[in-house]
Formats: C-alpha cells, sequence, structure tokens
C-alpha cells in the first residue's frame, strides 16, 4: 500500500495522470513523420528527375506541389501533436500542485513546519513547473525515438543494404553511451536542485528577516553570504552542465561519424557506377533526421533531470503523515456542543513525548485557563485539541446538549494563536477568511466583541484598509484583536486562545478578558495564558508541567 | 527596453566571455553549413562522375571534399560543445551577480520599503527573474545574433554560384528572420504579462497558505483556499496554453518556408542548370545549402518570446530595487565622543499613508547608564521609537540625537554598534541555535555563547535536548516555545554585548517566576548598560530606574507606576 502510493509520485506514476493524451501525442508524431519521410522521398526524386534524368521543370509541377501539400500536413499534424503533449504536461502539473495543497492541509500546521515554508513553496511552484515540460516534450520525444528512426529504417531498408547495416548498427549505440553519461549527471543533478532549494528558502528567509539583520549591523555580512551561496549554486549548476553538454557532443560525435561513414560508402559506390544518385540523396536527406530525435531527446534530457529531481521532493512532501481525523470541515450549524472530554489522551511530536494521561472535562459555559511554564506544553495542548496533533491513546469526546456524540467535533473550533498571521490584504479581507459572505454589520459586530472595532475605525480607510505583509502596518495588539474578531465571525462552540492578552496594554488587556469572559456564556473557552486576571476569571484551570496535566476546579487554588 | 540597461554593468567585466560566445555559435552554425553544403556536391559530383565513364572517374578527386567533409563535422561538434560551455558559464556568472545585486539594494530598503511586498512574491522575483535575466545573453542575444551574421554569410556564399536562388534565400531569410519573430512577439507578450503577474500572485497566495495552514484549517476556510488556489491555477494553464499553440505555430510556419524557398531554390537551380550556367552537381548541394541556412532561424520564436519574460523580470526587478530608501542614507560617518545619551526634543511621526500620528511634539531624555521602562497602550508608538531611532523611517519635526550627534548622520549598521535591540516582531533564521547567535555576532565563542543563554535563562532548555548549541530551531524559530523565542533574541542581544539594550516586551510568554529570575539575571550580567525596556508588564518594573508612559503621542513621566 505505501510502496504503491510512493510509486504514484514517481515519473511513471504521474504520467498515469494524462494518459490519453500522452498516446495522442505520441500517435499524432508518429503520423506527422510518416508524411515528412514522404516528403523527402517525393523531393530526392525530383531533384534526381530534374537533374540526372533531365526531366523539364513543366514535368515536375505535380511534385513540387506535392512536396509542398505534405510538408502543410505533417507540419499541421506535428501542431496537434505538440499541443497533445503541452496539455499533457500541463494536466499534469495542474493536478499535482492541487494534490500536494489538499495533502498539506490534511498533514497540517505541525507537519508542515518540519519541513522550511520556503522549501515546500519552492517545490509546488518550480518543482512542480519542472514536470511539465517533461511530460510535454521528453515523453513525446521519446516515443518519437522509436518511431522516426524505425521508419527511416524501413525506407532505407528498401534503397541501400550498406547504409541499413551502418545506421542500424551505430542507432542503438547512442542511447547506450547518453545513459552511461547521464547517470552521473543525474547524480550531480540531483545534489544542484537541493542546492537552488535551499538557496530559494534561504533568501525568503533573510528578507523576513532583514531587519532583524539591519538591527544586529550584520547587513553587509549577509550580503556576502549571498555571494558565496550565488558562487556555489552557479559551480554546481556548471558541474552539471558540463556533463549534459558532453552528453549532446557525444551524441553528435556517433551523429556525425555515422553520416560520414553513409557518405563515404555511398561516394565509392557512386564513383563506380554501383549506386544511382536519387537514393544517395535520399539517404543523405533522411540520415540527419534517423539522428535528430536523438538530438531533440539528449535537448530535452535536462527536463528529465530536472523533472526526477523535483519527483523526489513532491514525494519528500507527498510522505509527510496526514492527520488521523479530517480536521477541516463547514461547522453543521443544527448541533452544538457542550460538554468536551479529553480521557486519558496521550500526543507526542515525531518521537518526542509531550502529554501524557490528560483527563479532563470542559462545559459549555466555562472559561477555562491553561497555565504552566513557557515551554511546559500549554500550546501542545491546545493543538491536541484543535485537532493539529494525533491522539495517539485515549480519547477526545464531544457531546451535545441530548449527549449525543458530535462528529468532528474540530469544526466546532476555533483558535486564535499566540502570533496570529495577517493575509496580504485589507482589515475585512483577513477577517472574512472565516465567513467570505460576512456583510458589513456582521463584521463591526464581531470587531466590537473583540474589542477591535475602535482602532479599526480611526484606520485611514476603516475595514478596508490594507494590512501589509503579514499585518505589519498593525501593531501586536491590534493583530491579535483583529484575530480574535476573525474566530469569532464562526461562532465557534468551543474557542482556544494561545496568550490572548500578551501584547496587550491592560486596558485592552481588559476588555479582551472581558469579551472572553461574554463569549464564555455560551461557548466552552480555552485560554493558555500567564495573565494573572485571565486566571482569576477562569471557572477552571489546568496546570501542565512534566508533561502531565493537572485539573484545579478553584481558581483560588493556583492563585493562593 | 531601458531596465535591461540595469543588467550591462554588471555583464561589462564578462565581454570577453560574451563575445567568445558569440564567436563560437557562429563558427559553429557555419560548420554545419558547410557540411551539408559539400556533402550535397560530394556526391552529386561523384555520382556524375561514375555515370559519365571510367575517364571522368579517375580524374574526379575525391580525397580533397571528403577531407573538408570531416573537417566541417569535426569542426561543428567542437565548437558547439566549447559555445555551449562558454556562454552558460557567461550567463551563470552574470546570475550569480544579479542575485547579490538585488539582495543588496533590497536591504537597505527593509522595513519600510518591503511591506507593500509579498514575501512569496519576492522569492519568485529574485530566483526566478534573476536567472530570467541570465538568461537573455544565451537565449535571446546569441539567437539573434547568430541569425544576422550567419544568414548574410550563407546568403553571400549562395551568391557566388547562383545570385537568383542568392537572392530568394535572403529575401526568405529576411521576411521570416524579422516577420515571425515580430508576430510572436505582438501575439504573446500580453499573454507574459498576464502569466507573470498571475504566477507572482500564485506563489505568494501558496507562501502566504503555506505559514496559515493552522489558521485557514481552523476557520473552516482550508477548502475555499484550495479552490481558489485551484482556480488560479487553471487561468495560468489557460495562458501557458495558448503560448505553446504560438511558439509551435511559428515554427510550422518556419519549417513550411524552408520549404517553399528550397523549392523555389530548386526551380532556379534546375533552369540555371538547363541553361547550362551550372553543373549538375551544384543543383543538389544548393537545395541543401538552402535547407540549412534556414536552421539558424529554428531558435527565433523561442527567442521571441523569452524576450517579452525578460524585460518583464528587468522591470519588476528594476522596480523593486530602484525605490529609493525611504530615510536616506547619511554621507559620512559620525565620530563619536561623548557618553550614549539619547535625546528626543519635539519629535513628531506617523507612518507613511496613514493619518494618525504616533508621536506628537514628544520629547524624551535617556542618559548613559539609566535603566527606563516604556510603558503604554498597544498600538501607542513604543516600537516606534526603535524604528526611529534606526531610521526605518523618517521623522517629520523635531530633532533626535544620541551620543550628542543628530541621528541623521547615523545609519542603522552604525548604530548597532552601540545599541542591541531584541524586537518584538524579530525573526529567528532556519538554522541551528548557534547559527541564530553568530548571526548577531559573528565573532562569538563557545563560552561567550554559553554565557548568554545563561543569562536568558536558556542553558537549561538546550541542556535536555541532544544537541544542545546545534539543536535546529525549524523555519522562524517554530520548534521553539514563544518564551523559549523571546528569550532567544534576548540572548542574541546580550551577545553583542553593547553599552545599550533595547528590548521590546522582554518576559511577554513568561510565568511570573520565570519572568523574575530573567529580568534579576539581565540586571545582575549587565549592572553597567544603558536599559530601555518596552513594556506593560507590572512586573518588570521594579527593575527599573523610572517609567516613561506614552500618552496621546507624547512621553511623559509614569511615576505612580514606579516604587
Amino acid at each position: 500500500m505505501h510502496t504503491q502510493q510512493h510509486a504514484d509520485w514517481q515519473t511513471t506514476g504521474l504520467a498515469r495522470r494524462a494518459r490519453s493524451w500522452l498516446a495522442a501525442a505520441v500517435i499524432l508524431g508518429g503520423a506527422a513523420s510518416v508524411l515528412f519521410v514522404l516528403q523527402l522521398i517525393i523531393l530526392a526524386q525530383t531533384v534526381d528527375n530534374l537533374t540526372f534524368k533531365g526531366h523539364t521543370l513543366a514535368s515536375a509541377h505535380m511534385a513540387l506541389i506535392e512536396i509542398a501539400l505534405l510538408c502543410a500536413g505533417s507540419l499541421l499534424v506535428q501542431w496537434l501533436a505538440d499541443m497533445a503533449g503541452a496539455e499533457a504536461g500541463l494536466r499534469i502539473s495542474t493536478s499535482v500542485q492541487r494534490d500536494l495543497l489538499h495533502h498539506l492541509f490534511r498533514v497540517g500546521p505541525i507537519g508542515c513546519a518540519t519541513l522550511p515554508a520556503g522549501q515546500i513553496v519552492t517545490t509546488l511552484t518550480e518543482g512542480v513547473a519542472a514536470l511539465e515540460p517533461y511530460f510535454a516534450q521528453y515523453i513525446p520525444r521519446a516515443a518519437m525515438m522509436v518511431i522516426l528512426p524505425g521508419l527511416i529504417l524501413a525506407v532505407v531498408f528498401h534503397l541501400d543494404g550498406w547504409s541499413f547495416a551502418i545506421l542500424a548498427c551505430t542507432g542503438p549505440l547512442i542511447p547506450v553511451f547518453m545513459a552511461l553519461v547521464g547517470y552521473s549527471a543525474q547524480s550531480i543533478m540531483n545534489r544542484q536542485w537541493l542546492q537552488l532549494v535551499v538557496m530559494g528558502s534561504n533568501f525568503l528567509d533573510s528578507l523576513r528577516g532583514l531587519t532583524t539583520l539591519r538591527l544586529f549591523g550584520q547587513t553587509q555580512a549577509s550580503i556576502d553570504r549571498m555571494r558565496t551561496m550565488a558562487e556555489a549554486h552557479r559551480r554546481a549548476t556548471f558541474s552539471v552542465m558540463q556533463v549534459a553538454f558532453l552528453t549532446s557532443a557525444t551524441l553528435e560525435f556517433f551523429a556525425s561519424l555515422s553520416i560520414a561513414l553513409v557518405a563515404v560508402v555511398f561516394g565509392a559506390r557512386l564513383l563506380h557506377g554501383t549506386a544511382d544518385f536519387r537514393s544517395a540523396f535520399l539517404v543523405l536527406l533522411l540520415a540527419p533526421e534517423y539522428f535528430m530525435p536523438l538530438r531533440a531527446f539528449s535537448a530535452s534530457y535536462h527536463a528529465r533531470q530536472n523533472a526526477t529531481a523535483a519527483a523526489t521532493r513532491i514525494a519528500e512532501i507527498a510522505s509527510l503523515p496526514e492527520l488521523n481525523i479530517a480536521v477541516d470541515g463547514e461547522k453543521p450549524s443544527a448541533t452544538h456542543i457542550t460538554s468536551l472530554t479529553l480521557d486519558t489522551v496521550c500526543t507526542s511530536y515525531a518521537d518526542e513525548p509531550a502529554l501524557q494521561a490528560v483527563c479532563a472535562r470542559f462545559e459549555r459555559g466555562q472559561f477555562i485557563a491553561v497555565t504552566g511554564e513557557s515551554g511546559a506544553g500549554k500550546t501542545t495542548l491546545l493543538r491536541l485539541l484543535l485537532g493539529f496533533l494525533d491522539v495517539q491513546s485515549g480519547s477526545i469526546t464531544a457531546h451535545d446538549s441530548h449527549g449525543r456524540t458530535v462528529p468532528s467535533p474540530q469544526a466546532h473550533m476555533a483558535w486564535v494563536p499566540q502570533r496570529p498571521l495577517m493575509l496580504f490584504g485589507t482589515v475585512a479581507d483577513n477577517m472574512r477568511i472565516a465567513a467570505p459572505q460576512t456583510d458589513r454589520q456582521s463584521l463591526r459586530e464581531a470587531a466590537q466583541k473583540a474589542d477591535a472595532l475602535a482602532f479599526i475605525e480611526t484606520l485611514p480607510q476603516g475595514f478596508n484598509t490594507p494590512v501589509g505583509e503579514r499585518g505589519s502596518r498593525l501593531s501586536g495588539g491590534q493583530i491579535k484583536r483583529l484575530a480574535l474578531a476573525r474566530a469569532l465571525l464562526r461562532n465557534p462552540d468551543v474557542l482556544c486562545l494561545d496568550e490572548p492578552t500578551a501584547n496587550l496594554d491592560p486596558a485592552s488587556a481588559h476588555a479582551v478578558a472581558r469579551a472572553l469572559h461574554q463569549c464564555a456564556s455560551y461557548r466552552i473557552v480555552i485560554a493558555a495564558t500567564h495573565d494573572d486576571a485571565l486566571i482569576r476569571q477562569a471557572d477552571q484551570i489546568l496546570h501542565v508541567a512534566d508533561g502531565k496535566v493537572t485539573v484545579c476546579r478553584q481558581s483560588k487554588d493556583v492563585a493562593a | 527596453m531601458s531596465p535591461l540597461r540595469t543588467i550591462l554593468p554588471l555583464a561589462r567585466p564578462l565581454r570577453g566571455r560574451l563575445l567568445l560566445g558569440l564567436a563560437l555559435a557562429c563558427g559553429a552554425a557555419t560548420a554545419n553549413f558547410c557540411l551539408l553544403f559539400l556533402s550535397g556536391w560530394l556526391l552529386a559530383g561523384a555520382a556524375f562522375a561514375g555515370a559519365a565513364g571510367l575517364a571522368a572517374q579517375q580524374t574526379f578527386n575525391m580525397m580533397l571534399p571528403a577531407a573538408g567533409v570531416r573537417f566541417f563535422a569535426t569542426v561543428r561538434i567542437l565548437a558547439r560543445y566549447a559555445e555551449r560551455l562558454v556562454t552558460h558559464d557567461a550567463a551563470l556568472r552574470v546570475i550569480g551577480q544579479l542575485r547579490v545585486w538585488t539582495y543588496r539594494h533590497l536591504a537597505p530598503q527593509a522595513p519600510a520599503g518591503l511591506t507593500g511586498h509579498r514575501g512569496g512574491d519576492l522569492l519568485s522575483r529574485f530566483v526566478s527573474d534573476t536567472d530570467q535575466m541570465g538568461q537573455h545573453y544565451t537565449d535571446t542575444v546569441l539567437p539573434f545574433v547568430r541569425a544576422a551574421v550567419c544568414g548574410s554569410l550563407f546568403v553571400l556564399i549562395m551568391a557566388i554560384f547562383l545570385p537568383s536562388a542568392a537572392w530568394w534565400l535572403g529575401l526568405a531569410l529576411l521576411v521570416c528572420g524579422v516577420g515571425v519573430p515580430f508576430l510572436v512577439g505582438l501575439a504573446s507578450d500580453r499573454l507574459l504579462a498576464q502569466l507573470a503577474a498571475q504566477r507572482g500572485t500564485l506563489q505568494a497566495d501558496l507562501a502566504e497558505t503555506l505559514q496559515s495552514v493552522g489558521e485557514y484549517l481552523s476557520l473552516g476556510a482550508a477548502n475555499r483556499q484550495e479552490i481558489a488556489i485551484a482556480e488560479k491555477q487553471l487561468s495560468i494553464a489557460a495562458i501557458q496554453r495558448k503560448l505553446a499553440a504560438i511558439e509551435s505555430a511559428a515554427r510550422s510556419i518556419l519549417t513550411f518556408c524552408t520549404t517553399l524557398t528550397t523549392l523555389l531554390v530548386l526551380v532556379c537551380a534546375v533552369q540555371a542548370f538547363q541553361a547550362h550556367h551550372l553543373s549538375l552537381p551544384e543543383v543538389p548541394m544548393l537545395v541543401l545549402g538552402c535547407l540549412a541556412a534556414f536552421d539558424v532561424l529554428m531558435s527565433l520564436p523561442a527567442a521571441r518570446q523569452t524576450l517579452g519574460r525578460t524585460r518583464m523580470a528587468a522591470t519588476r526587478l528594476d522596480t523593486a530595487c530602484s525605490t529609493p530608501a525611504l530615510v536616506p542614507a547619511p554621507t559620512q560617518t559620525p565620530d563619536i565622543q561623548q557618553s550614549f545619551d539619547l535625546m528626543l526634543h519635539d519629535v513628531s511621526f506617523r507612518y507613511p499613508n496613514t493619518t494618525q500620528p504616533v508621536l506628537e511634539h514628544a520629547s524624551l531624555t535617556i542618559t548613559q547608564g539609566e535603566r527606563v521602562a516604556l510603558i503604554g497602550p498597544s498600538g501607542s508608538g513604543k516600537s516606534s521609537l526603535i524604528t526611529l531611532l534606526f531610521r526605518f523611517y523618517p521623522y517629520e519635526t523635531g530633532s533626535i540625537s544620541f551620543a550628542g550627534t543628530d541621528i541623521r548622520s547615523f545609519q542603522a549598521e552604525t548604530l548597532a554598534q552601540t545599541i542591541s535591540v531584541a524586537a518584538q516582531g524579530f525573526h529567528l533564521f532556519n538554522g541551528t541555535v548557534r547559527d541564530n547567535l553568530l548571526l548577531a555576532n559573528p565573532a562569538a565563542t563557545e563560552g561567550d555563547m554559553q554565557t548568554v543563554l545563561r543569562i536568558a535563562l536558556l542553558d537549561t532548555v538546550l541542556e535536555q535536548t541532544e544537541y544542545g548549541l546545534d539543536t535546529l530551531i525549524g523555519d522562524d524559530g517554530l520548534r521553539l516555545s514563544g518564551g523559549q523565542a523571546k528569550r532567544l533574541t534576548i540572548a542574541q542581544a546580550l551577545l553583542r554585548n553593547t553599552p545599550w539594550l533595547i528590548l521590546d516586551e522582554p518576559t511577554e510568554g513568561l510565568d511570573a517566576a520565570t519572568e523574575n529570575a530573567l529580568m534579576e539575571s539581565l540586571l545582575q550580567a549587565r549592572p553597567d548598560a544603558t536599559l530601555l525596556c518596552i513594556t506593560h508588564r507590572r512586573a518588570v518594573l521594579p527593575f527599573m530606574d523610572r517609567a516613561i508612559e506614552i500618552k496621546n503621542g507624547t512621553f511623559c513621566p509614569a511615576e505612580e507606576a514606579c516604587p
């Protein structure tokens, strides 16, 4: 099962996604070749007739028109073949990109963070784009390498035994030599791709950290580092190219050698009158075409190397384990969670145990504070509830007011993380992620509940103010309140918050605390916090230490 | 065309390589032409001699033309190999220089100039656009120069044998070499612009989406986002389909013109042969020559599309890099003699494109050795003080001086020698703890690092990990908890060992016990440092000499807050 899944991400497995288009490209390409060879046969015949046979131009009119028509026909069919190939490439790359994104959503934020974000983006864009020329050009050309030379060999066989022998012997040698050289090129290519990916993510990383680098006074040093990396990248690329160019030089050498042989053998026999010019001229026209698909194939060989390297990267992303439960889902409006029960739940990051045997029960209307030292696992507990971490043993169950189990409780939850992410767009855009159809009035109400309305209204364009890259035009506290408003738009039954009042001044923190308390009257609100004011408000306190969670019913227990 | 001029100065040191590459390319194409030209003559000549009888057979010298064929075949192989090596090496060198050039120009714009851009978009600009511009030489300049030089040469060679055929060939080459690329440009330039714009948006969307996977999931928006991105992909694929159709059609038209011209040349040659102006072997020679001559045009449609892409890449890079920095760089480096006192006098400031002033006629003095807390509501401009001080944004009125010198004569990098900042919007780099510490101070020793980690109370955390200083912290420090990440930035600031320390919310995300321990250990380690703490945690205030509050855009003493 697993190997099967892995094979789906190999280039051969990917080809299955557009099998009929690829077949069309190959068949049409073959038809174009037949027309092309016919065209050459008539051309050779005409040249022979007009020179050696002494025919008049008037008698050749028909032949000239035939040549032009055959040429037009072959080009039209070839154009259709190219389009079928392009379609195959596009279909495969689009579907791979779509599937990967879907998969990444199933993997969840914790799994995605195991690979650098820059690397994933590079793979999803450049990596997937590298698949396109492979399927659009390489595969049809690889098929053409069998069809056209085969056709030419058959024609030459009828014309001249010697030439047939020479071409039939040298032709198959070329792929063998190319494979030998290409094998080493592949390993160099893989290395270079890694470097390209590292460089891609390094630049995004450096750009995001430019302010930090400037504050450290390390701008010049980072430019120097960039120079070193660019130089390393150049060397890696060049070493790949050297091998690739050597491959095509080898190919050309063999092609030239065998054409020369054909010409010399023919020349000698022509001189002795044992061969006719028509065959010789036709073979001379056909011989380069015999090697042409090989040349085209070798030119697109780097497309194969790029695609294979990209497929490895794609497979790496595809092999990230998906979460056991589907976190995403439209919120069913009919049922509401009234209680949430954790029964001896254990979870871990990769192989590292995180939380053990967590038992707790949350009721609707409760405000729950999660306390503990920084790094003790408060955020982990929230991630577990939100379904971003798999439950390894034990269970999390949700019930509605009739005591029935609510399926996929995550669809009823909302989350305000410690450093909420703002999208590049306006304040309203950022709020509407949760509910795209929300009207202005509901936006205002949600903002009001989160104590965000006041500051939004002082922004130059109110709700239509752009927030900048990662919300850079807003302060930390403003971002937090905007994220809370966004979460409330979803009208969740369970609201999880990570340090909701950190970064806020006392007045604003107080307002948020009040808003949270209000929310809790018909919700379960769970907040990881250090804020004493919030902790004092709590109906229940969970204390996290050493991977264990202790439940304290009364807030006074801890405060004392 | 003008943005392309940006790369000309970068390419100047490589002029020799670039010209050598052009010469080799023309040499290879000429060798190819001569090879086919001579082969056609050789075969027909041998056949003619063979048919003419024994005497003609014996006078026909096959050795010399055969040697010529071998010579041109060898030259073709060697010249092509050398051409590829030289041209691609040159192109890669240009790319490397462009990458550094881009980064160097973007650096001084941070953070003000970069807020309008999107991270994913910049990544695409950097990697793809620099590559695209580097390939300008191999993919556009080279094919066009080769077509012009070799095309003329081939016509001249044909003219020696048969001027009428040369006339037709020249006309056809000119019409195809100019007309077809022109039409391709006309049809594809607009599509290319759309493609680039949509690709940029898609990449930025993907980058943003991947950073917010958790939020999309928890907001129930993952499906919607998948659909939105899939729609953009389909629209991109539609454009790509059209471009592929244009490119393939252009190549077909060229091939068709080749065949028509070859037939014309054949007719001319046969007429000349029948009028005894041309010997028989020269007829197939001219036919093959005509076929070979069109080879140099075949790469032109693709080259024209590449030119369109390159122009856009150049324009984008140029726009991103030539935006003048919001704050002009000072012309001279200040010479600091006095003690490090900070003075703000009557300063007013607001962020560009906003109406709300952050500071209004605000004044503040902090003398060396003081410990000052800066408090105030969130969004009141506490952190803006850092951006003003480091000249990330210009202030409107008033004056700011540091160590008795106007800060307008400081560059951020100069000021960083004296002031260390643990900023709120800090960024941790994907790498190890050691990498991140060394970024702050490349000269730091192992001992220095251990010391600052102990001060920031991170030593115990790291002792529990397997790799200690070599622990990978993940993208943007994601493998650390919020409090740990914050303390790592404090360790970075401490490692720089500057007389001034500015800590923005140093104890945010910490529990009360750790908060106290951290402040104590900080003050113990650096008793003489000037300390500015931007905070709204009351627990920090007892460690400070005085507290200043930002209220309505001005600084005022917050006496009641201090013990």
